[in-house]
């Protein structure tokens, strides 16, 4: 076998070395997708209770005051943008997308004269800020994957924590989170959401739902905003992190899907080569013969 | 008489819910308990033990520290941080 087959057998070998790795993780990521979906449906309920809780004392006592209602929240400049990335590499675009519009917001925030405070989940966004010589002001990573609720439960702690206090090194005046929405397997998207300050959406189409009943408050209605809006923080970033996490296993999915292809591309693309280059060894070889044996009757020796 | 529509949610999964007799929760200023027909409250919880009584009779008992619950026309929703199954007798789990 001449040298130039061996070589594009060569590289025929690595690439379905690399296409059975690609589809492996494929498919490892498509059957946790469902799985992680799953675990943000079920947040769901939980979401709605505090949702119409909410709604319920708000719509029930006009003058309800909470610092995190204060739409005028300006003491220190201090803005927090709590940032989603994954842990993993092989996550397509997944990473860069939400760097990018963490870059973005924290751009517009700098132009308007705020000072953005990094609070980054995942390996990849920790290693992005670290690597341009500007460490987040806080990291979660590595994560794991059924730990989000709690590790949500601790960055909400956290946040709330800065968001309250009274230190101006420390305080933050709003907050932003950037995550990817998990619309379906196929779609997603990357979102910047405010959540601090927050604002109650008077419904105005209050007609066509039903009225909230006039609720006894215990012990009082200052008392279970004060307790519910904390709540329903942490409730909502922990199903930000749920629906990216689920987003990241599509979004590896897609990147993996890609990647088979390819490899499956450069595997028909050698097998060509190799089979022209075995077809010219062969050409060349009767030539050669035949040349050969032209040669040798043209010699005028009749015996061999 | 009516019964109660429970739904005792945690941040991340559902624990119970379906129809329920009687409901003891742990307010933040004592315990209280809940039974059909009540007025609509809104409470925040402290630490202790919520106790679901289905209609059958059979009781439900989970700790909880913090969180919050509501009552509106015999709808019951609790939504605690965590909750962790107390009784073994429970036949349901």
């Amino acid at each position: 076998m001449g040298a130039q087959q061996r070589v594009y057998k060569q590289r025929i070998r690595s690439a379905q070395g690399m296409k059975k790795i690609f589809k492996a993780k494929e498919m490892v990521a498509a059957s946790r997708i469902a799985k992680a979906h799953a675990r943000v449906e079920a947040t769901t309920p939980y979401a709605e209770a505090l949702t119409r809780a909410i709604g319920s004392v708000a719509t029930h006592s006009q003058e309800i005051s909470h610092p995190f209602l204060d739409s005028e929240r300006r003491e220190t400049g201090r803005v927090g943008i709590l940032m989603i990335t994954a842990d993993r590499g092989m996550t397509g675009p997944y990473s860069h997308n939400v760097i990018r519009a963490a870059e973005q917001l924290a751009n517009t925030l700098r132009d308007a004269g705020k000072e953005p405070v990094m609070y980054v989940v995942g390996r990849k966004g920790e290693s992005y800020y670290r690597f341009r010589n500007r460490p987040p002001h806080r990291a979660w990573t590595p994560y794991k994957e059924n730990e989000l609720p709690a590790l949500g439960r601790e960055i909400a702690s956290v946040l709330t924590e800065d968001l309250l206090s009274e230190d101006p090194a420390v305080h933050l005046d709003e907050l932003y989170v950037v995550g990817t929405k998990f619309e379906s397997r196929f779609i997603q998207h990357t979102k910047s959401i405010r959540m601090v300050p927050m604002g109650l959406v008077e419904a105005e189409a209050a007609a066509e739902r039903p009225a909230f009943p006039l609720y006894e408050f215990v012990p009082d209605a200052d008392a279970v905003i004060e307790e519910l809006l904390p709540r329903y923080i942490q409730s909502r970033i922990i199903n930000i992190l749920l629906q990216a996490m689920a987003s990241e296993h599509a979004s590896t999915q897609r990147a993996m899907k890609t990647a088979t292809d390819n490899a499956q591309t450069q595997i028909d693309k050698f097998t060509r080569l190799a089979n022209s280059a075995r077809q010219a060894e062969i050409t060349q070889e009767i030539t050669e013969i035949v040349g050969g044996a032209d040669a040798l009757s043209g010699s005028g020796r009749t015996e061999r | 008489m009516s019964a109660l529509e429970v739904t005792f949610v945690t941040a991340d999964r559902t624990v119970w819910t379906g129809k329920a007799s009687q409901v003891v929760v742990p307010a933040i200023d004592g315990s209280m308990g809940i039974l059909p027909q009540m007025q609509p409250t809104l409470a925040i919880l402290g630490d202790g033990i919520v106790k679901i009584t289905d209609e059958d009779g059979h009781a439900d008992e989970r700790s909880v520290s913090g969180g919050f619950v509501s009552v509106d026309s015999d709808v019951v929703t609790i939504g605690v941080d965590d909750a962790e199954a107390v009784a073994p007798r429970s036949e349901r789990f």
